[in-house]
Formats: structure tokens, sequence, C-alpha cells
């Protein structure tokens, strides 16, 4: 077992990886280890860029992006289905680059699961073993059935199952083989959101329980984060950010990053000075501080971004209970109650509206439409990005769910 | 005479023939019969009394004609000078003329519903070979041709096609054309073919030669072989006739029984010799000086096609003109020099020094007194004669 | 075997085939089965009650005397025996036709579904191209490309694959490789069809299930182009079977098909009970055939 990481936040028994191309995985029961990957299609199109990442075996690692990011393209890369364009693929020690799908010990479920619908749930599940010539196929698959509870299914056709079904019979078919590793394309894809809710914890428990490695693709922010011990955030063919979810949304690197993880208020800001410990910013004519290790930019400018839940809001001149960063002089120019919390926009002087999630603890006070208000944060929540970068970046993306 | 490409003889142009004759035999069987009489029961004979089946003759009134007759058997009739445009012009009888004859048995299969139970076939006239003509006639499904409206067919018609067992005095039919059935060999692959039974034996032939569909061409000639008469055998003769062919057959002598482009496979050497149709032969020398004709050893079938009108015609009167006007010897002489048969017009050779001398002196267009010596026709069948032989032939062609 | 027995089940199947369905389906619904009804009747059901009928005549019949109704299913005797070697031959050259159809077909098929990439529909056009000359004409082509002095057998006799006295045309090969030609197409669409219809994922699944491209292709692939291959492999099969006109123009004499018989019996010997009750017993023996067949194929959805 590689040592672990203190980022590991889900409490899965198994570690988060590294920073990329930290390279600190090569023993011989190493995991999957990407190098320089690169693909580019005959029309010019790049869609993986010199990607390098390494996944420690037995843990749960989601590629997450937009589509057109490269995150499919890798899994095939992984699985065999597309050749690389350049760089190489290491798996338990052994460069498996050159070797065909059939021979790499890597399973995958397909997005909309790709069930062989001429054979029932039991020849689907053995497929793979009959095809390595596996003895006590009976059991193994009884026992697989059993697992994803589909045991009183096996002789259905796949096309008399419900969609979750079918997931699981994807799952089982992929899961029997006990591969090195298991590639996850959108599995959820297909399915309901309440569907999809029990089966990203199912699958969760279900990779505790055997151990294996899952490299899972998907769109979905919340998916990723739920499942995997580690996400890579992926752009434009290259990983923007990986780390433990936690780690991700809390201290995010790039406006992307912050951007298509949950949402971020990003406010243009001036550095006056540096030191060791913090990073004392002008935004607006306000000073804030920004703690330097979430400082990202060594520019003269930054984007000052704060989580929407992690600012406070009060009436003008009341006494904030963050001692920080305090803002003065905004207006609600839009309230709207969900429930659990609510959600405000407030129009600041400077004429940008920033987003603040209220939760309704009881303790405060609703705001309405046109109240003049002051907005506050602690200064450890906030971070620090380039502003070469853009604003918007991933804003639309985390939108297509 | 120049050749041309658009006056393909009778018998060769029938390049659809296999399709429209078999035409899908099966739903032609049952939709034809289908239309005789539906209930599970028995279907009466087909016999017809021509006196009583017959309509009233509207030639008078209506100056009109139809015709069917073979592919390619008239000269051109887009000329305005030729004989059909004469005919309407002189006459004042329009003539709707088909080409609509592609194979005797095959025509029979369609007009024998109607004919078969009185009624019209909305023709005034059709043309038919010898053996079809007379079981059409025995059936009782012609006419009777009025005597003084065909004069010059009894006064021109050629010595060697009167006195027919099958209508001797030329009652009921009027022959459009002859012909002659021997042999073509192709002098660029082999040596003169001078026989027939040298056709079905020598070696250098095996699996290159054709005989002709029709079973009274073909049989004759394997009657010949086998030392009996086509014009007069037993029933003997024409097993050991039958079994001789069948032995052509499976030793592979025979590659097929053709009816349609035979010439153009003697042409290209995919046959080197076979039983044809003189007119044919005349055609393809045009293009291939090669093709040679034999009179065979065993003598040749001399067959004609004749013009018949069948009952319940409308035109009767008309279609007698048409006969006579085509039994003047210039008129025919025309005809002759443009499909190359054998002409059954009496002075016709005379009026073709007129018309096209370098044909006067063909034997197969007029064959002089010593080359019809050697020729025979095939001897009557009754009905169940004709059944049964050509029950025979088929199996015998099928295989 | 009485008269009332043979003729009853016959009209009674007919008459409940319409009404047959307990199901209550109203007035409309019968209007609008009424038109494929009526045709059903006129153009199938008619003549082939007058075709067993005509079947059943004494066959010794004729123009001239009329044929008689005796139920003579002697008749059918008769036929088997004196020409069970040319049924043979039409259903040996149908299979062999097939099967070459089939493993050219499904190349082909194959090809254009999974390879073609955008030419796909370029290439399906020129499968489909022959059909637009007549059946006649692309027969007879086929003459004239097999002849003796053709290039096609020089260049044989070059590879001595035949000897200088052997020929193509007028040969089983010749009529087998013309019914294989005009047949392929209607082998090609239903392949293709099927094909096209396969997520190309599932190959993609089984090669990531361990399965050799060659294993895959067997075990996901073929099994399920199998309904291509039935009704491809039928749509070739029943045509080729009935056809008469590859073996006139392309076989010799001894290569004479069972509908080279059928046609010479009712044109030529102009005997229509021999005629109908061959033409019965070929569709009997087809639809037997193709039944045993489908069942066997485990695809009794097509029918």
């Amino acid at each position: 077992m590689p040592p672990s990481a203190d980022t590991a936040a889900t409490g899965a028994p198994a570690p988060a990886a590294p920073g990329p191309g930290s390279g600190a995985h090569d023993g011989p029961d190493g995991g999957l280890r990407l190098s320089s990957l690169t693909k580019r299609y005959a029309n010019g199109f790049t869609a993986v860029h010199d990607l390098d990442l390494d996944v420690p075996r037995g843990s749960f690692i989601a590629l997450l992006g937009p589509s057109g990011c490269g995150k499919t393209t890798t899994l095939r890369m992984v699985a065999g289905l597309e050749v690389p364009t350049s760089g190489r693929i290491t798996l338990a020690g052994q460069d498996i680059t050159d070797r065909r799908a059939h021979q790499r010990p890597v399973n995958t479920v397909f997005q909309n699961y790709a069930l062989f619908p001429h054979l029932d749930i039991y020849e689907n599940v053995a497929f793979g073993l009959r095809r390595r010539k596996v003895r006590d196929v009976e059991s193994k698959v009884r026992a697989m059935l059993e697992l994803v509870e589909l045991d009183s299914q096996a002789r259905k056709r796949p096309a008399q199952l419900s969609g979750g079904q079918q997931q699981r019979v994807a799952l089982a078919r992929a899961l029997i083989n006990e591969p090195e590793v298991l590639l996850l394309d959108e599995p959820l894809g297909a399915l309901d959101l309440k569907l999809r809710r029990s089966m990203q914890i199912e699958i969760k428990r279900i990779q505790v329980e055997v151990g294996l490695t899952f490299m899972h693709v998907t769109h979905d922010q919340e998916e990723a984060m739920t499942m995997a011990d580690t996400v890579a955030v992926m752009n434009g063919g290259v990983i923007e950010q990986l780390g433990a979810p936690a780690e991700l949304y809390e201290n995010p690197r790039s406006t992307f990053v912050a951007n298509f993880l949950g949402q971020s208020n990003l406010i243009e800001g001036r550095v006056l000075s540096r030191s060791a410990d913090v990073t004392t910013l002008d935004m607006h004519g306000i000073t804030v501080s920004v703690p330097t290790a979430r400082t990202h930019t060594d520019g003269e400018g930054g984007w000052i971004g704060i989580r929407p839940e992690k600012v406070l809001i009060g009436e003008e001149g009341a006494d904030l209970d963050a001692p920080g960063n305090t803002v003065p002089g905004g207006v609600v120019s839009d309230v709207s109650f969900v429930g659990v919390s609510t959600q405000y926009l407030v129009r600041m002087p400077w004429g940008q509206e920033l987003q603040v999630f209220s939760q309704n603890t009881g303790r405060t006070r609703m705001f309405t439409v046109g109240e003049k208000v002051e907005l506050s944060w602690r200064p450890e929540y906030a971070f620090c990005l380039d502003i070469n970068q853009d604003a918007a970046a991933g804003v639309d993306d985390g939108e297509t769910r | 005479m120049a050749p041309d490409d658009q006056a393909p003889a009778r018998r060769s142009t029938l390049s659809r023939r296999g399709l429209l004759r078999g035409g899908g035999a099966v739903a032609a069987a049952g939709l034809s019969v289908a239309a005789l009489k539906l209930p599970f029961f028995s279907v009466a004979g087909a016999a017809q009394d021509p006196a009583s089946c017959r309509a009233t003759d509207l030639s008078e009134r209506e100056r009109r004609l139809v015709i069917s007759n073979w592919t390619g058997y008239i000269d051109p009739r887009r000329n305005p000078r030729g004989t059909y445009n004469t005919f309407q012009d002189t006459t004042g009888i329009t003539v709707e003329y088909n080409d609509d004859v592609n194979d005797n048995a095959e025509f029979y299969a369609k007009v024998r519903n109607q004919l078969g139970s009185c009624e019209p076939i909305d023709r005034d006239m059709i043309v038919l070979t010898d053996w079809m003509a007379a079981r059409m006639i025995g059936l009782g499904w012609i006419q009777p041709l009025e005597r003084e409206r065909v004069p010059r067919l009894h006064e021109n018609l050629i010595d060697s096609l009167r006195d027919k067992a099958w209508d001797p005095d030329r009652t009921y039919s009027a022959p459009w054309q002859s012909g002659l059935t021997g042999i073509a060999y192709n002098a660029a692959y082999v040596d003169e073919v001078g026989s027939f039974s040298e056709l079905l034996t020598r070696s250098d032939l095996k699996g290159r030669i054709t005989l002709l569909t029709e079973m009274r061409d073909t049989m004759g000639f394997m009657l010949k072989v086998v030392g009996a008469e086509p014009e007069d055998f037993t029933e003997d003769e024409w097993y050991d006739a039958i079994d001789a062919l069948n032995r052509a057959v499976s030793d592979g002598q025979l590659r097929q029984f053709a009816g349609n482009n035979y010439l153009q496979q003697l042409a290209n050497g995919d046959i080197v010799a076979c039983e044809a149709w003189s007119g044919d032969v005349i055609q393809a020398q045009y293009d291939n000086p090669d093709i040679k004709f034999v009179v065979p050893e065993e003598g040749l079938s001399l067959w004609s096609d004749n013009m018949l009108v069948p009952n319940l015609a409308t035109h009767q009167a008309n279609a007698e003109a048409w006969i006579d006007y085509y039994y003047e010897p210039e008129v025919a002489a025309r005809l002759a020099a443009w499909v190359n048969y054998i002409c059954p017009v009496e002075g016709a050779r005379e009026a073709m020094e007129q018309v096209d001398a370098s044909l006067v002196d063909n034997p197969l267009i007029f064959p002089d007194e010593e080359f019809l010596a050697d020729t025979w026709d095939f001897m009557p069948l009754d009905d169940r004669q004709s059944q049964q032989y050509e029950g025979d032939w088929s199996d015998a062609t099928v295989g | 075997m009485t008269q009332a027995a043979q003729a009853v089940p016959e009209t009674a199947t007919l008459a409940a085939e319409p009404s047959g369905s307990r199901r209550r389906r109203g007035r409309t619904g019968y209007l609008l089965m009424l038109p494929a009804t009526l045709w059903l009747l006129l153009f199938f059901v008619v003549p082939f009650y007058s075709l067993v009928a005509t079947s059943l005549f004494d066959a010794s019949g004729s123009d001239f005397r009329g044929y008689e109704m005796t139920y003579a299913w002697g008749n059918y005797v008769d036929v088997v025996e004196a020409y069970w070697q040319p049924f043979l031959r039409s259903l040996w050259y149908a299979a062999l036709a097939t099967g070459i159809c089939l493993v050219l077909g499904y190349v082909l098929a194959y090809a254009i579904a999974f390879k073609a990439g955008r030419w796909k529909w370029l290439l399906l056009v020129l499968v489909i191209a022959p059909f637009f000359t007549s059946f006649l004409v692309r027969t007879l082509s086929w003459q004239l490309i097999l002849s003796d002095e053709g290039f096609v057998v020089d260049a044989l006799q070059f590879l001595r694959v035949l000897g200088p006295d052997d020929r193509l045309l007028a040969t089983p090969v010749a009529v087998v490789a013309g019914l294989a030609y005009n047949f392929l197409p209607f082998m090609v669409l239903p392949l293709f069809a099927s094909l096209d219809k396969i997520d190309p994922r599932l190959v993609e699944a089984s090669s990531d299930l361990y399965a050799h491209p060659f294993v895959g292709f067997w075990k996901v692939t073929w099994p399920l182009s199998l309904p291509g291959v039935v009704s491809g492999t039928l749509l070739t099969f029943i045509p080729a079977a009935g056809d008469y006109i590859n073996a006139e123009f392309l076989g010799s004499t001894n290569q004479r098909v069972i509908g080279n018989v059928i046609q010479g019996q009712f044109i030529d010997a102009n005997n229509s009970p021999v005629a109908a009750a061959l033409s019965v017993l070929l569709m009997v023996l087809i639809v037997a055939m193709v039944l045993v067949y489908v069942r066997r194929a485990g695809t009794e959805e097509l029918l």
C-alpha cells in the first residue's frame, strides 16, 4: 500500500493520489500510470494533450470535465479502444501501451452499458470469464449477481430489465473479471436523478468492498465528489487540478475549477503586499487578505474568490461575526428562498453582483430586495487566482447535467 | 441490298423470349387457368366451330386491320414507299401492325383461354408456324378464307407449299414466309459439317453445338439420323430418335437447345456448329463471312409461317386484301429482299431482278427444284400424339 | 381421402383468415383490412386455388378433349418420379448460390456497415445499381463475360485453372455464378440492415471483456446479425430455387432446373396438370424448408 495522503476525505480505505508527476508509485504493485499521454486525431484535433496521471492501486479516481475535455478519450486509451498518438500507459508495473484491448487486465462499464442483447444476464456476466477460460464460472457469476442484487434475474434478457438493473449488470459484468482497473464511462448518465444518487452510493459501496482501482469519467461534479477519493478536473485535454474533492472545492487553483466545481464569487483585486502567511489585496478600495498558501498567482492583480455559502450577510453597520474582510455598501437585488438556505444577489458599489447563500438557522432575518447590506467573510476561506484567467471559465460547462 | 442491323431475321431476335415466354410460368399457369372455371370441376375441351364462332365483318365500314406477326418480319414500315405503306395508300385500310409473336407455344398460351371459349382476341390476323397453324385449325379457331377474295394466293403460291395435309387447299392459311432448317458452322473454327449425324458425333464439335428448340425441326433430323422418315414414322422410330437425342445430351456433345441468339454464339466461337434457320444465316453472313449454311445429307426441313384469320375477327375482308396484296410477285420480292427468307410467291424471282439482282440466284431465298427435292415436312400429329411427343420432347430438352 | 375432405379444409382456412382474431377491432379495422384482403383473394387465393385444382386434373387431358377433374393425386407421384433430378438440382444450385452470396455478401455488408464511413450510402447504391438494368440483360451479359473466347476463360486457362478445352459457359459453375451474381443484392441489403444496427460499443465491449476480435465477431457480431442472415438467405434461396433464366442462358441442357421443367410442361408440352403439380410441389417444398430453417435458426419473430 502506498502511503496515505492527508487529503483523503471520504473515508475510503485507499489513499488519494498525489499531485501529477510525483512519480511516487512505481513499485511492482503500482497502480495505473499515464505518462505524457497524447491523442491527436487525423483532423488535427488534440483530444488529450501530454497528460500525466498516477492512480494508486485501490483508489477511486474521477475524471471530471465538460464534454470534449478529453476525459472519455483518456479512459478509452486506458481500455485499449483508442491508440495514443504518443506517451505510455503503465499498469501494475507493466507497459500496456501496445497491448490490444482484449489483452489488458482492464474492464469498462460503458455509457448506456453496451450489454449484449442476445445473451441473458447470466451469460452477459459470464462473458469475460468464459473468454479467459476461467474455471468455476457458475459460482463466480452467482456470487457476483448476489453482490449486485440481481440473482433472481439471471435468465432474463437485458431488455427486460430496468435502467438501474441494467446498470448493475454492466457493473457486474466488468467487476467479475477482477480487473486491475475498472473504468466507468458516464455510467449513471442515463438514470434519473433519484436512481443516480442511490447508484452512486451503491458503486462506492462495491468499490470499498472489492477494493479494486476505479476510474470514473463524468461531467457531473456532484457525482465525482460523492464517489471519488480523488478528482482530476480536466479541461481542453489537460488536467487543470487534481486532488481530494474537498481540497478541490475549498482551494481551487484556477477560475475553471472554481466555477466548474460549485459556484464562486470572483472579484478583481490588486496585490498590496505579500508575506509568508498573508497576501493583502486592494479590492475596489477595500483592503482584504487571503492566506498566501491559497494565493495561486504571482502577478500584480488577482481574482479574489469566495464561495457564496462562506459569505455572511448583515444589516449595514451590524457587527458581523467575521473578523476580517468586511465589504460595505451592498444592495440586495434578488432573493430566492430555497428552504435550507436563502440565496441572495447583492449588488456591490463597483457594480458587480455577488452571490450569498445564507443558512436558514433562524438566527438572522431575511433581507428584501433594495435593502442595504454589508457582507463579510473570514480571510482563511478566500482564495486568489490568476487575473489573466477568464472569470467565467467553466461557468456554463458546470451547468450541463 | 445493304445489311441493316435494324432488320434482324425473324427468329433470331427473340431475346425477350425466355422471359416473356416463361414469364413466371407458375403465375401464368395459375392466372390463366383461373380465368377458365373456378370451381373444383373439370374444364371442357377448347374446340370451337368456326361457323358459329364468327363475327359480322365490318371491313366495309371500318377500313382497318389488326395484325400480330413475328419481330423483324417485314420491310421497314417507316419507309413511305415500303410494302406496308403502299398497301395502306392503295387500299385506304389502316393497318395496326404488332410484332408481338415471339414463339408459337407462347402465343398459343396467350390466346387459348379466349379462343378456346369463343371470345375475341382483338386481332384480325395472326402469323404462326405450320404445326401451330394446324393445331389451331384443328381446334376450329380459324376462319376459312373467301376463295374469290384471295385469287393471287391460289394462283401464285409455289408448288412446294401446296398440298399440306393439315390444309390441303389453303382454305384457312396463307404462307407469309418460308424457311429452311439446316446446319450452320463457323469456318474459322472447324471444317465443314456435312450431316446431322456428323454434327452429333464429331469429336471436335463436342460441347460446342446447339440444336433448335422447335421440336419438329430437331426431331425431324433425329428421325432421319435413326433412319426414319419424318413424314411418316412409327412410335418405335420416334423413341429411337428420342434415345439418340438423349445420348447426345448426356454425352455432352450438345451444349444447349437454342431458340434465340445461337448465331451470336456461333459468330463469337462459343459454339462452332449448329442447327440453324436459313434466314438467320443469311443475316449473319453479312457480318461474318465465315458463317456457312450447309444442306445436310439428311436433307432440309421446309416450313412456313402462315397468315391466319382467328375466330371473331371483325375485319376479315381487309385481312384477305392484305393476303392478296402480298401475293403480288413484285410486292413479295420487295419483302423477300428485306427479310431474306424463302419467298412463297411464284414469279417473285423474276420481279427480284428489279429489286436486288444479287439475291436472284440465292437458293436460300429462291430455291430451285433440285434444292427443294431434299426437303421434308413433319408428319401431322393427332391430339394424343402431339401431347405425348411434345411431352417427350420437353423431357428430353429439359433433362 | 374423400373429395370433400380435400375441399373443406382449404375453404375453411381461407374463410377464417380475415375474421380469425377474437379481439374486437371495430368496423374501421375491417374496412382498413379490406383492400389487402381483396388483393390477397384476387391475386393469391384464387390463382392458388385454381393452381391446386389444375394439378388434380387428369393429366391425359388436352385442349381438344378438355380436362377432367379426377382428383389425380397420382400426378404428384408422377412428377416426383419423373422430375426429382431437376428438383434436387434446383435446390442444390440455389443452396450453393446462397452460400456464396452469404460469404461475399457478409464481407461486403460488413465493410459497408463498419468500414465505409462516408462512402456508406454510395456503396449501397452501387450494390443496388445492377437492378436498374433488366434481369435478362444482366444474365445475357454474363454469357459474353464467360464466353469460351472471353477474357475470363483466357485468363483462367493461362493460369492453368482451366484446361485448354475446358469452358465456363454452359457448366454448373456458370449457372451458380449467375445465380449468386443476380441475387447478391437480396443478401447484402438485409445483412447491411442488421449489421448497421449493431452498436459498435458492443464489439468494443466484447474486446474489453477479453474476446479476441475473431471471437468477438463470433460471439457478438454474428449472433446479432442473424436476423439479417436468415432473411438474406431466404430472400436469396427462394427466388434462386425457382429461377430458370440463369440455367437457360448460362447452363447447358444438363443443368436445367425445375423452373425450366415447369415452363416446358406448361408452354411446350401444353400439359397444365403436370406444370401445376410441379408448381404446387415447389411451393410446398420451399415453404416447408423455410419453416424448418427459420425455426432452427431461432428467429421465428421474422415470420
